[in-house]
């Protein structure tokens, strides 16, 4: 890495024309900048002074913000956090402080150690199934010259359709009695039962996730793409470089950044906003196969009122997408080229 | 800028004040009370002309009943209700949530309200399966509402084709020849649809009606300390059953994206294991000609009465008492028999007294719809023993949902039965532990 953290901090730190720019820390602009970093940084320090001589204005400004986060946010997770160190009646009746068992007691229970890893792999799965789709589609848009609009709304539809009728329908072209491609699949001979078969469930849960993010992970990708500089590619296919090789030497490298970011975003899509698909397609199971962390806590503490573990499970949670996000920023991050 | 806000906020005072001054001379008439239930669809409409009519036979109160989703969300938004002190004053809670209600703290039971407001109920008239789950200490502590209880629904046509002039037999063993015999004669693709609720029909009420102990304590009847058993009774055998049947394609799992009710009643499957409640929709959605029986019992064992489900109305603490004459009025006009015979023939679900039961009777209902007495003959059948009585289990929801967890690892291939009910009892005794120790010496 022959860029100093100097550069990368300057990149970061401008403002790129886009409102994510504040959420550049986990979520870089896919957009590359192309201004100045040291006039800008010059301007805006202007801009302070001039406009803001009290401290005041600033944090009136702040403070609808703060507000939402502090009712939705800071408040509710202070409050799992306590009720995650409690053996409590439902109705708040009465309590009882049980220090760490609600954790022990996860952690020593076969079921939430398959809920862990089942999180992980659906997580893992649906994020390389994702991203992949996605690239090969924004690869092809360029190659696709008469009905690139067609193209791309059919491609973008999917986040259209809300989570649970995506779900419903992936369950209901599945099902194995009813349902025509488990029909398809039943006459080339595929034994397909997603509610007796613990793996087939988990594969029509990733794929009906996939299919719902796919279009997500397009949309920055084929901006991305056309940001790169067509002079490069120009000067690449002279240089007899075919597209996929140009793809994978020039676009690819340049869209690191994007590329990055959607992983991050494919994992807290796979962490949390998965729960409608599973709610609608298996509720978790059968026998726990397709039971992600998010099912299980919304299971244990929204459908069997068991508050102190579901609060734990919670917690827990929310350490795991805080050591997977950490994870990627110290492994993957540091093969993506910011400043190209 | 002071004075836009001002305005504004004088604007907004003086709406206020409108609103309360609208909606004061309405409550000085009549008590409003809410009513939250679980009831959806056609069900739901008939808890709205129930209330309907209730309103119109009195001028002193008012019931509002709000649909609050399932059971479980039911449950859920009352709990949360309750913590933020603005609950209903009635609501209609499934029987697994018992325990949680009776000892939560937050009820008035039904008994006490009813002898309070001076309405003679003779308790004594709801017939035994249904009070007996909801009494506490020779109180009812909760209104029953509706209750039901599993029975066996075939296909006349596919047994009469294959055979079985006189419908499904009476055994487990006789019963499942018939199932393999109208797959393998080719009369219908599967034998039984499995329900959603099948560990109710088939688990728990199997083990009621064979008289097998479900957990220790008489089923929980006698003290927290109960543990379950049902690994080490013919529950075992009876899931080994249901695992062969649905290897061998005689039973159907309908999954996601399907109601397993269509497959009986589109006459894919011969036989359905559910609800008599189904009434309702089979009459309506059935394209075969349907029928319904017991459900079977073990060879040499002689049948006891099944077991109630459904749900009943708590009322909650914390609010005014004319408020609570309008709900004893209420509960007061649920329990006449004509309601309970207007709500049976409606619904499907069974009379909850006997006098409602005679008066359908003699009225000639069940010589025209035979099926519908099916079930409060099922559950009247001989004298309930300590297994028979029902289930008084903690956090129950929470303990079936593991056994189903289990269950579901059979018919995955991933456990054998005696394994996965092992694990289920395991699992579920750690939950029953969890429930005695937040509640020891309350019950």
């Amino acid at each position: 890495m022959p860029h100093t953290a100097g550069t990368l901090a300057e990149v970061r730190r401008d403002p790129g024309g886009t409102a994510a720019a504040p959420a550049a820390r986990t979520a870089p602009v896919p957009v590359r900048p192309l201004g100045k970093p040291a006039s800008r940084a010059a301007g805006r320090a202007g801009l302070k002074r001039s406009h803001f001589r009290q401290a005041r204005l600033p944090w009136l400004l702040l403070l609808p913000q703060l507000l939402i986060l502090a009712l939705f946010f800071f408040i509710p997770a202070l409050r799992a956090l306590a009720q995650a160190f409690l053996l409590a009646d439902p109705f708040g009746t009465r309590m009882q402080f049980v220090w760490f068992d609600n954790f022990i007691a996860l952690l020593e229970s076969p079921e939430y150690q398959s809920s862990v890893w089942v999180t992980i792999w659906f997580t893992l799965a649906q994020n390389v199934l994702t991203i992949t789709v996605a690239g090969i589609l924004a690869f092809a848009t360029d190659r696709v010259i008469r009905t690139r609009g067609l193209y791309r709304t059919v491609i973008l539809l999917p986040y259209a359709i809300a989570p649970v009728i995506a779900g419903i329908l992936w369950a209901f072209l599945f099902n194995p009695a009813v349902g025509p491609i488990a029909h398809a699949l039943h006459a080339l001979g595929v034994g397909w039962d997603p509610n007796r078969n613990g793996w087939d469930a988990f594969v029509l849960v990733t794929l009906a996730a996939t299919w719902k993010h796919i279009c997500y992970d397009y949309v920055f990708l084929v901006a991305a793409l056309l940001a790169v500089p067509a002079s490069l590619l120009e000067a690449a296919a002279v240089d007899g470089a075919g597209p996929a090789l140009r793809f994978v030497r020039i676009s690819l490298p340049m869209i690191g950044p994007t590329v990055f970011f959607l992983l991050v975003m494919n994992f807290v899509y796979g962490l949390f906003e998965t729960f409608a698909i599973i709610d609608a397609v298996t509720h978790g199971g059968p026998a726990g196969a397709t039971m992600i962390l998010v099912y299980k806590v919304y299971q244990d503490g929204f459908v069997h009122i068991d508050l102190g573990s579901s609060a734990a499970q919670s917690v827990l949670l929310m350490i795991f997408a805080v050591i997977l996000t950490m994870l990627q920023f110290r492994y993957v991050e540091r093969n993506v080229n910011y400043d190209v | 800028m002071t004075t836009t806000r001002k305005a504004f906020i004088t604007g907004l005072a003086a709406a206020c004040l409108t609103a309360t001054g609208l909606a004061t001379p309405a409550a000085a008439q009549k008590v409003e009370v809410q009513f939250w239930h679980a009831m959806g669809g056609v069900l739901g409409e008939r808890v709205d002309e129930l209330v309907k009519n209730f309103n119109a036979s009195q001028t002193k109160y008012t019931v509002v009943a709000v649909n609050k989703g399932n059971y479980d969300e039911v449950i859920n938004g009352t709990i949360a209700a309750y913590r933020a002190k603005k609950q209903p004053h009635m609501v209609q809670i499934y029987e697994r949530g018992f325990m949680t209600m009776l000892l939560s703290e937050a009820i008035v039971p039904v008994h006490d309200l009813m002898a309070e407001k001076k309405y003679q109920i003779d308790w004594s008239d709801f017939i035994k399966p249904v009070a007996g789950y909801y009494m506490y200490k020779g109180k009812l502590m909760s209104m029953p509402f509706n209750s039901s209880t599993p029975i066996l629904w075939y296909n006349k046509e596919h047994f009469e084709k294959a055979g079985f002039k006189d419908g499904p037999a009476a055994t487990w063993q006789e019963f499942e020849k018939q199932l393999y015999e109208i797959k393998s004669k080719g009369v219908a693709e599967c034998g039984s649809s499995l329900a959603g609720d099948y560990f109710w029909s088939l688990i728990e009420n199997y083990s009621v009606v064979n008289d097998q102990p479900f957990g220790t304590q008489s089923n929980g009847f006698d003290g927290l300390d109960t543990e379950f058993v049902y690994n080490k009774t013919l529950v075992v055998q009876q899931v080994t059953r249901l695992k062969k049947w649905v290897d061998d394609g005689v039973m159907q799992i309908a999954g996601q994206g399907l109601n397993p009710e269509q497959l009986y009643t589109s006459g894919k499957c011969s036989t359905f294991f559910a609800s008599t409640a189904a009434h309702g929709s089979v009459e309506r959605n059935a394209r075969i000609k349907w029928s319904a029986t017991y459900l079977p019992v073990e060879q040499g064992i002689t049948a006891r009465n099944s077991t109630i489900g459904g749900a009943t109305i708590w009322v909650l603490k914390g609010h005014k008492p004319e408020e609570y004459d309008a709900v004893a009025a209420f509960l007061n006009f649920l329990a006449s028999p004509e309601q309970q015979v207007w709500w049976h023939k409606v619904t499907g679900y069974v009379p909850l007294t006997t006098t409602a039961y005679k008066m359908a009777k003699q009225e000639g209902y069940y010589a025209s719809h035979p099926t519908r007495e099916i079930a409060v003959l099922q559950l009247s059948r001989g004298t309930p023993t300590p297994n028979s009585q029902g289930f008084r289990f903690g956090n129950f929801t929470q303990t079936t949902f593991a056994l189903r967890q289990e269950l579901e690892a059979v018919f995955s291939n991933k456990k054998t039965p005696q394994q996965a009910l092992e694990d289920a009892v395991r699992r579920g005794n750690d939950i029953l532990r969890q429930f005695e120790k937040l509640n020891a010496g309350k019950y």
